[in-house]
This record gives C-alpha cells, structure tokens and sequence, in this order.
C-alpha cells in the first residue's frame, strides 16, 4: 500500500522521471488514537470470553439446511444466460483495457494499470464480494479465454487434460497470493511498468496453462484473485446449497456465518488467510518508525541489505500468523480417531472474518482515496492529459474520511471488532461440531488466545504503525 | 434465551463504549483551528550517503507553516509525499526551503530522492 500514491504523479505534470525514480508517497492515515484501541482490545476480549460463556452448546449452523432460496425472480435472473455472458463481456473489456494499458501507456504512474493492479483487482474484490458474492469468478477474463479455447478445439472447458490433485486445494493460491505482496511491499520497482505488466503476463500464462491441464477446477484453487474473492464472498449473504430433491445447487441467501461454515476444507486454506492476514500486517508495520529506522540505519542500508531484510520481515509475518494459528487450533484435547494434524485447516475459515476486518480497515483511505484517482485515470489511459473516455478525467478527488480522522479511526477499530466477533463465533460453533464433549470448553480457549493475538495485533498496529 | 439476551447486552456495551471513546477523542480535533501557527523548523543534514534525522516522527499541524533548513554537502532534492507532491530543491551549503504547508490530516513522509530515505514522517493533526 506503501508503494503507491497515484496522485503524486498529476502534479508533476508529466515530469516522468521524477514520478519515477520512487514510489513510496501519498499522505497515510493517522494512527488510531490510544482509547480506542484500547476500548477495541478490551471489547474483543469480553466478547471473545462471553461467547464462550453464553453461546449455543449444539452445532448451529449446517451447509446442506442453513438458508433460505432467494426469490424465484433473483434467482431466474443470476442464473439465466444473458447474465451470465453480462459479466464475462465486462470482465473480457476491462481485461482488454488492462492490456491496453500495460502495452500502450505510459511508464509513469499517471498510467491507470498501477490503480488497476494495486486497488481495483487487489482491494476493491473485497468489499465487492462481500457484498456480492463470487465476482471475480463472475468476472474472471482467465475463466472466459479458457472457456474460448475450449470451445474452438471442441473440448469441455470444466476437464482439462488431468484431475487436479485434491491435495493440492489452495496451495497454489497461496503462493500467487504471497507473489503478489511480494511485488506490492518488497520488490523494490513496484511502481513501474515493465514489472507490472510481467506479473500480470505470468499470471495470464499460467493460469491459462493450469486452465488447460486440470480444467476450469484450477481456477477455483489456484487462481489468487478468485480464491481470495470466492473466500471473501463466503462472508456474504449469498450462499449455494444442494437441493434436497437432487439436481444443481440452488441459491440460497444465509446468515454469513452459516455461509462462512458452509467453506470447503481444502488443503493450503490456513496458508491462504495466513499469507493475507501476515502481510497486510507488514504493511502496517513497515511504515512504523522504528522499522523505518532501523531498516534505514547502519546495520541494513550501508550493507546493502534493504531489499533481505523487508523479503525476510514479510515471511517472517506470514510465518508468525501461521504458527500462532497452527499452535492455537492444536493445542485441544481430541478425539481417538482424530487427527490433530487436520485441526488448522478445519478452523481456517474462522479467521477469515478476522482477516476481511483487518483488511478492510487497513485499506479503507487507500482503496477510497487512490480507488477514486485511478477513476480519474482511467478517463485518460494514455496520459496524454487531454483525453476523458468515460468523462471522469476532472473528477475530483473526496479525502472526506483523510479530513475526518476520528470517524475514519472508529470505524477501522470497529471492522477489527466486528470481524473478531464473527471469528469467534465461527470457531465456537466449528469446535462444539468437531471436538469431543469433553474437551468443547477448554479446547477453544488457545485458539481464543491465538485470535485475540490478532485481533490486538492488528489493533496495536493501526495504532502504532 | 438468557444467553441470548447476555450475549446482546454484551455487543450493545462494547459498541457503547466503542463510540463514547469516539466522541471523547473528537472533541480534540477542533482546538487546530486557531490563526497564526508558529512556524515548526526543521534542520536536516545531508552528509554523503547518511541523513539526519533518520525517520523520526515529527507532529506538526494542519496549515501550520513547515520550513526545512538543509544543510548538505551537495545539492539534491527533497520530495514531501503530500497530496499533491511537493518538491524542493536544495544546494550545497545551508539552504532554508520555501516553507509549506499541509492541509489534510494525515502520515506525510518527507524523502531525500537521491537517497531513497525517508527523512521525517509528519503527523499531520
């Protein structure tokens, strides 16, 4: 998030070296003052040890129950087939731009790609699915060029030429997720275009390749933009649930917890939150003074250690956010035939609502303030300064929450609540379903302590950073 | 139904006291309005590859005036990432920059571009 401040560059009025030779600007926000924080670590923690208390003592929520079918109308409407070819042609145009721009644009960041990248694809899924649903499955311009493909050589675009193996789950989301983090808060030229345009290329390459080995399935674990949308939009009021007289699944709307627990355990699931929650901390963490001290001191820049050391600060953070959770699931009494070993990834999805409420309040300014400049952008996608496609080329930018900092402030703190409220609870219903009666209590309380971890972490962080 | 009703009046309490600490912070906010802001100097040395100070957090507040005095070995440019950018040109010797001011709360860093450090962080309030 560091890396981009998008409206540095129409200042400058084109004086494209100066946009150049850094990325790092843009005014951030406020630290979130000291009561609050307070008042939102000691909220988490009541609510935390009350929901432990008071909550239900049977499992509540079932993926094949929970729910009911949306309006016949809603659902005629999002599964009929204009619709569907609706979202695609939107998708297939703005990746059409998207290439426009990589290709053609200008090496600077008044080229709306970076805005595109950073925010729109990154960022703004998050809110989009949570309300939504899946989207950029919906959306998704890999899905559709592998479906084009199929459909010129005659084969079925759901099979490729292998099953992909169920082992696997969302490993590889994973790791194009930490690519991306990588390239957004280590690599060092994150804002220019010729490594822009190459991440997006590899990307496009391998998912169509993985399209055409393992069938459309590759997306669905594979694809980082889908996986964390699909996870997000798992959150959402909208839900699929097999119908109980056989054939396709309907649509259902459910409460997002009993969404949330409908999630498939997949391998790779606790690495995906991990890698999301672990570096959106870093990000934070990296503006801190005394990370910026320390990584501009002596020890680190005269030895030419910059880019080892910010690598090495953003594992560490995945790593770190991994083993509290692995620690926290694990530490449970279980049954005889259970094995331990599956514990993280059967409580994965309860921190996701943890993550979402980070990541919300982390990028809240960012995907407002820079999501409306690269609007701006967007009007003019060859920098020429003087073109207004879709006439929002004079917009002008609202900093309404920048000029309001307490607002803003309360509301960050009250996404990190509302998402560790959301987080406990799924866990409290998960644990009560899968541990044995006796060890129901006493087996939530570390993966309680593991999530108030990052629920103040997260809030330490907004607070300090 | 009980714990139901707990678990409610528990929510109902943390948003309170969410909120209450809310107001309480924002009566702060409103005492920047007062005129005539004392101009807040900063020195900064540019030596070779090293700058000091090196990241600190500087607190100054909206609109009030911001003077960089650099004192450098060699001219160079610094970049203050507001929005919009402000850049400032600097000789060698003693210069006093132009000063400036901010006008949107906010995280501002002030860069060495030659350097590629961040030289103060401005809590802008």
């Amino acid at each position: 998030m560091r890396v981009l401040d998008l409206s540095s560059g129409g200042s400058l009025g084109g004086s494209l070296d100066n946009v150049l030779a850094h990325g790092i600007g843009g005014s951030k926000d406020l630290p979130i003052p000291l009561g609050l924080t307070i008042a939102g670590a000691v909220a988490a923690l009541t609510v935390s040890f009350t929901v432990l208390a008071v909550a239900w003592r049977t499992p509540r929520y079932d993926a094949d129950t929970s729910g009911r079918p949306a309006p016949p109308w809603l659902t005629r409407v999002v599964e009929s087939r204009p619709w569907f070819v609706l979202w695609r042609v939107v998708g297939m145009l703005a990746f059409a731009y998207t290439v426009m721009v990589a290709i053609g644009g200008e090496d600077s960041l008044l080229n709306p790609l970076f805005g595109i990248f950073y925010v729109l694809l990154w960022v703004a899924f998050v809110p989009i699915s949570l309300l939504f649903g899946p989207a950029y499955k919906a959306i998704s311009p890999v899905r559709t060029i592998n479906w084009a493909f199929a459909r010129l050589t005659g084969g079925d675009p759901d099979r490729g030429v292998f099953t992909y193996p169920k082992r696997l789950g969302a490993w590889p989301a994973a790791v194009g997720l930490y690519m991306f983090v990588w390239m957004e808060l280590v690599y060092p030229f994150a804002t220019e275009l010729g490594p822009v345009r190459l991440w997006l290329a590899v990307y496009v390459a391998v998912m169509l390749l993985g399209g055409a080995l393992f069938g459309s399935t590759f997306y669905e674990h594979a694809d980082p933009f889908e996986v964390y949308s699909t996870l997000v939009a798992r959150m959402s009021a909208w839900g699929r649930r097999r119908r109980l007289e056989g054939g396709d699944d309907e649509l259902v709307i459910r409460s997002p917890l009993a969404n949330l627990d409908a999630t498939p355990v997949v391998p790779g699931l606790v690495a995906v939150a991990c890698v999301l929650f672990g570096s959106t901390a870093f990000d934070s963490f990296k503006d801190s003074t005394r990370w910026v001290k320390f990584i501009q001191g002596n020890d680190v820049q005269d030895h030419g250690l910059t880019t080892l050391v910010n690598n090495a600060g953003l594992l560490v953070f995945v790593l770190g956010v991994a083993l509290v959770f692995t620690v926290g699931t694990m530490l449970t009494g279980v049954g005889p035939d259970q094995p331990r070993r599956e514990l993280p990834n059967q409580f994965a999805h309860s921190i996701v609502p943890i993550v979402i409420g980070y990541v919300l309040a982390h990028y809240l300014t960012y995907l407002l303030e820079v999501g409306q400049q690269t609007i701006v952008y967007l009007s003019d996608p060859f920098s020429t300064g003087h073109s207004n496609w879709f006439g929002t080329a004079n917009w002008q930018v609202s900093y309404f929450f920048s000029f309001h900092p307490t607002a803003l402030a309360t509301i960050k703190v009250l996404f990190v609540v509302t998402g560790h409220v959301v987080g406990v609870i799924a866990a409290h219903d998960r644990a009560i379903r899968l541990l044995p009666k006796r060890h129901q209590l006493t087996g939530q309380l570390p993966l309680l302590a593991a999530m108030i971890c990052f629920t103040a972490g997260g809030l330490y962080l907004l607070f300090a950073a | 139904m009980i714990r139901r009703a707990l678990a409610a009046l528990t929510l109902v309490a943390c948003t309170a006291g969410l909120t209450a600490c809310g107001d309480d912070d924002s009566s702060g906010d409103g005492s920047g309005d007062s005129k005539e802001l004392p101009t807040k100097t900063i020195n900064v040395t540019v030596s070779g590859d090293s700058v000091t100070p090196n990241g600190d957090r500087v607190d100054v507040k909206v609109d009030q005036p911001i003077e960089l005095v650099v004192k450098a070995d060699a001219e160079g440019e610094i970049h203050v990432h507001s929005d919009p950018e402000k850049e400032l040109e600097y000789g060698a010797g003693t210069t006093t920059l132009p000063p400036f001011t901010i006008d949107k709360p906010g995280i501002v860093e002030v860069e060495s571009h030659a350097l590629e450090k961040t030289i103060v962080q401005l809590e802008v309030k």
